[in-house]
């Protein structure tokens, strides 16, 4: 591959592969984001593929495996170009039909065609279908067209042009000028001010500078920053290549967690690909600034998502925080001043230079511009990752997006921001996605992550759910987190077990305030928020727990029974032979009878009714 | 060359040597601040937070601890606010109900002003202060001890629980120890999780916790030094 | 326990204490576990004491101590199939292998592995066994699952 040693050769690069691209006719996108890929989107690919050679087509049609599509409640998806045709629940069965049936003869295959559950009718292309259409999918419309293997498809639609505006045309100040009036925040949880940050790095004494590529996404339920860097990990490294040249860094880190080890496959392909065409390297696109990327992966450790400790992970130790009385953008790795910011941040950092600051603040409400990728999940129809402008209501995302609840139960509450973030009830669903409305009303926009709740979660237990999750991934170093989250959830447990008294409650906020205002980092500051906010807004729950020693969404163990409804109960005796703790009495044809000293409460009858006889109270 | 900075706390004026921390120049004149996991001498890590200040910055206290905080000029120190008093209450009062063995640590409560715990007492043997481990790799270059796990787990243990070379035998480690000195007959039986009061802290023995700075009397009981305790 | 692979992997890497991380992952890929005799060939290479090589060993989840079970089930722990009810998916895997998350069986068989949020929150909840995906599982389809791979065990006779 000859080296693009200048803007030009970029540009004529980008015209020859569109010139090529105009050849094919016809292309089948598959979705290979992990999510399809559990849905076993592998064999789909592998079965269309067998097809296109059997049927000799495999010259006129291009097949491209993307990364994630984000209507993952619907994969494995099949889109066809150029006519925009979507397929949903594709299996490897219907290749036959796929390449025999719409790619020779241009027919519908109607089966595979999204199905609209309020009206009934049959959607054929994307943009038509309502998960789609309330979105704004600024950075996740790429993924369809770009096959992570492939920097070449990068470059055929514009890719690196950003780059190349920067480094031949921009100096250091007009690009952290155009961030700052852009009015982008962090998009990792923090919410700070990108412009600043840069400025702070810049303005660092220093020539040994770092970027950071935070890609330690460790909130559960959230996955945007895996399907942005799996999908199109070119895109956050021209971000961050356009971040270290404004700041005069020249060597940056994508530091990616443990646990995703195709985003870490992805991420390595593209630098190496980068580096193969002089994207990366010794003066780049002729000129004088040099920078190379490393990728490195985490060892399975939540807290290493707070910057000080991925710098101490980086370095090779334990991944325990620092106090952060200077800056990391002045004194961060290896006490060098060090630019870090997350996977959204940096992805949104290309079209910003392209299309402009005043583009992007277009967007948005006033203290938080542009979009942002939420990955919407829980006890709703429409699963997946969406991308949405800022200001976009909950109950928009919740409904005309999400679907509305799965199973016909009423939708209760929505945790946004992970572990750090806090539970909204339905009452304050008008609120906007907005980092400073959110943090008002006690939760956080956080990384992104949305977790629906229904009438069957319990409240206490999702702050039981956190705390241990807290618990598992603090570091222990400092007392008011190790300590004090320990003792929070001490409490709460008593609750859940019907042990708890009003005065804990007094006790629970007093320790969430001093864990809060005490605490060396991050974690431990907000650590006290799903506790905090679940008090605020279902404070009647958890006093249903300890004065009624009743849990009203029947999900405590030790404060619910099990019981057979006499008016459904058949006798049929599945339930009987399925229990394995022998509580289930009954002759047949007769109502069944659960003992409740001997249930344990393990849900495997109720799995196995089928007239849905076995209720909880 | 010394570089002198001017800092004021609580109100004094001080000029301190630039890349001392706050904590030392704060002992240095006489302003007691509590403190558990630092030791004259030995790295700090911030890891008790007793010795929490507010930091004045543009009008915004921030909270941060005063043995990691290093001198600028300027800057504005408050050690003993109402809401610093509250916090440093409620952490030690974490720590007694943790080990409530030591009796360095009950004098440590006493001065920041607990007089009740609400919480059930456990009966553990290390209040993770870090000492031993600071102690063992810094003074003596020894690295036979080590903070192992995480979180929860998190605990003092030698490499692969072997009784490795690296240990020297100073026996530093327990001197420097704040659970060393313990009271009681011995640690608390299951079922008697309460302070017993035989121990001559002032923990639960009296009602009258007397206003003035009891800490350099009592603090004297742990010094990491020869000289008893 | 074959040297040649723990030799492959330090090599070139003396005296850069900063690759411990990198070498422990080689190390965990290579052998399934860090063993014993790993500690201290790495200590000396790296030039890290000892004790900070377990410290870090420790600290990370990625690392493991000892072997994992030949079967590892996952579960899926992340707040979306939380909601979906993965306590209960839990609580049957470890009353009915009768270990706790992290443990493996006397047998060497299982070993029970919790992880937070696998991301495919769509399909939850989720367990999923040495790589391949069981999306939505309930205790009852677990308890079958565990049954039938304990059933292939036993008609294939092993070595022990």
């Amino acid at each position: 591959m000859p080296k693009l040693a200048t803007k030009e050769d970029l540009q004529a690069m980008e015209r020859q592969l569109i010139l090529d691209r105009k050849k094919v006719i016809k292309t089948v996108i598959i979705c290979g984001g992990t999510g399809c890929k559990a849905s076993r989107s592998q064999s789909v690919i592998d079965a269309i593929n067998n097809e296109l050679l059997t049927q000799e087509m495999e010259s006129a049609v291009q097949l491209r495996v993307t990364g994630c599509h984000g209507f993952c409640e619907q994969g494995p998806i099949v889109v066809i170009e150029p006519d925009n045709t979507f397929y949903c629940h594709v299996t490897p069965e219907d290749a036959h039909d796929i390449v025999a049936g719409t790619l020779k003869n241009g027919e519908i295959i109607e089966r595979l065609l999204y199905t609209d559950p309020v009206s009934g009718r049959k959607i054929r292309t994307e943009l038509e279908i309502p998960f789609y259409q309330a979105q704004d999918r600024q950075l996740l419309s790429h993924n369809r067209e770009i096959n992570p293997y492939s920097i070449e498809d990068y470059i055929a639609n514009g890719g690196f042009s950003a780059l190349s505006k920067a480094v031949d045309g921009l100096t250091p100040e007009e690009i952290i000028h155009e961030v700052k009036v852009s009015g982008l925040r962090g998009r990792g949880g923090g919410g700070f001010p990108t412009g600043r940050k840069w400025t702070q790095c810049h303005q660092a004494p220093g020539d040994e500078k770092y970027v950071i590529c935070n890609a330690d996404e460790g909130d559960p339920g959230a996955y945007m920053d895996r399907c942005v860097l799996e999908g199109n990990p070119y895109l956050v490294l021209e971000g961050m290549m356009i971040g270290a040249y404004a700041v005069g860094a020249q060597k940056g880190y994508i530091y990616v967690r443990n646990e995703y080890p195709l985003a870490v496959k992805h991420s390595r392909l593209a630098v190496q690909q980068a580096r193969k065409y002089g994207l990366l390297g010794e003066g780049i696109l002729g000129s004088s600034f040099s920078f190379d990327v490393d990728v490195a992966r985490g060892g399975g450790a939540f807290v290493c998502g707070e910057s000080t400790a991925l710098m101490a992970s980086l370095e090779g130790k334990v991944g325990e925080p620092h106090p952060k009385d200077v800056h990391t953008a002045v004194n961060g790795l290896w006490n060098k001043p060090t630019l870090l910011n997350n996977v959204e941040t940096w992805a949104n950092i290309p079209p910003i230079i392209l299309k402009g600051a005043k583009w992007f603040s277009s967007k948005g409400t006033k203290g938080s511009k542009g979009t942002k990728i939420i990955a919407l999940t829980g006890r709703i129809k429409n699963t997946g990752l969406v991308e949405i402008a800022m200001g976009t209501t909950i109950r928009d995302i919740v409904f005309d997006i999400g679907g509305g609840a799965m199973d016909g139960k009423a939708i209760k509450a929505v945790q946004t921001g992970g572990p750090s973030g806090g539970c909204l009830p339905v009452e304050e669903f008008d609120l906007p996605i907005d980092f400073d409305v959110l943090h008002e009303a006690g939760s956080m926009v956080g990384s992104g992550g949305m977790v629906v709740m229904d009438e069957s979660s319990c409240m206490v237990d999702v702050a039981n759910y956190f705390l241990t999750f807290l618990q598992d991934e603090s570091c222990g170093l400092c007392v008011p987190c190790r300590l004090g989250i320990d003792r929070m959830l001490e409490i709460i447990t008593d609750i859940t077990e019907g042990c708890g008294t009003p005065a804990q409650i007094d006790l629970l906020e007093e320790l969430a305030d001093t864990v809060t205002q005490a605490s060396l980092c991050g974690l431990g500051k907000t650590a006290a928020n799903p506790v905090l906010s679940t008090l605020r807004y279902f404070r009647e729950e958890y006093e249903a727990h300890i004065n009624d020693k009743k849990c009203p969404a029947g999900v405590c163990k030790a404060l619910i029974e099990y019981y057979i409804d006499p008016e459904k109960c058949t006798g049929c005796g599945v339930c009987k032979s399925a229990c394995i703790h022998g509580a289930i009495s009954g002759e047949k044809k007769e109502l069944h009878i659960i003992d409740p000293a001997l249930c344990q409460k393990c849900g495997i009858c109720i799995n196995e009714c089928k007239f849905e006889a076995i209720q909880v109270k | 060359m010394l570089h002198y900075v001017t800092i004021n706390i609580d109100g004094a004026i001080i000029r301190a040597p630039k890349g001392t921390s706050v904590l030392d120049t704060a002992i240095e004149y006489g302003i007691c601040i509590p403190h558990l996991c630092h030791v004259p001498g030995l790295s700090d890590i911030g890891a008790c937070r007793l010795c929490i200040v507010e930091n004045v910055v543009n009008g915004h206290s921030q909270i941060t601890t005063s043995c990691t905080l290093k001198v600028q000029e300027g800057m504005v120190i408050r050690s003993n606010t109402e809401r610093i008093r509250r916090l440093r209450h409620n952490i030690a009062e974490l720590l007694v109900a943790e080990a409530p063995n030591s009796r360095a640590i009950q004098d440590i409560a006493v001065r920041c002003g607990v007089k009740k715990v609400r919480y059930p007492f456990r009966n553990n043997n290390c209040v993770l202060c870090g000492r031993c481990v600071r102690a063992c790799s810094e003074i003596w270059h020894a690295n036979a001890i080590g903070f192992i796990g995480r979180g929860k787990e998190r605990h003092v243990e030698r490499p692969l629980n072997l009784r490795e070379e690296f240990c020297k035998g100073c026996d530093y480690c327990i001197q420097i120890c704040p659970m060393t000195i313990t009271p009681c007959d011995g640690p608390m039986k299951t079922g008697e999780e309460y302070l017993c009061g035989k121990c001559e802290s002032q923990l639960i023995v009296t009602e009258n916790i007397p206003e003035k700075c009891v800490w350099c009397e009592l603090g004297k009981s742990f010094c990491g030094r020869y000289s008893g305790g | 326990m074959s040297s040649l692979q723990l030799e492959s992997i330090l090599k070139g890497r003396s005296s850069q204490p900063h690759l411990l991380i990198e070498v422990l992952q080689d190390v965990q890929e290579s052998y399934g576990y860090i063993p014993e005799d790993a500690f201290r060939e790495i200590s000396k290479t790296l030039g890290v004491p000892l004790i900070e090589v377990y410290r870090v060993a420790s600290f990370y989840k990625a690392f493991k101590l000892k072997p994992s079970g030949k079967y590892v089930i996952t579960i899926c722990n992340g707040t979306a199939c939380h909601v979906r009810g993965s306590k209960l998916l839990l609580d049957q895997a470890v009353s009915q292998l009768g270990i706790q998350p992290g443990e493996v069986t006397d047998d060497g068989l299982f070993s029970i592995e919790c992880v937070n949020c696998l991301g495919a929150c769509a399909l939850g909840p989720i367990a999923s066994e040495n790589g391949s995906f069981h999306h939505h599982m309930t205790p009852a389809k677990l308890r079958k699952f565990i049954e039938s791979i304990r059933r292939k065990e036993m008609e294939v006779p092993s070595n022990a």
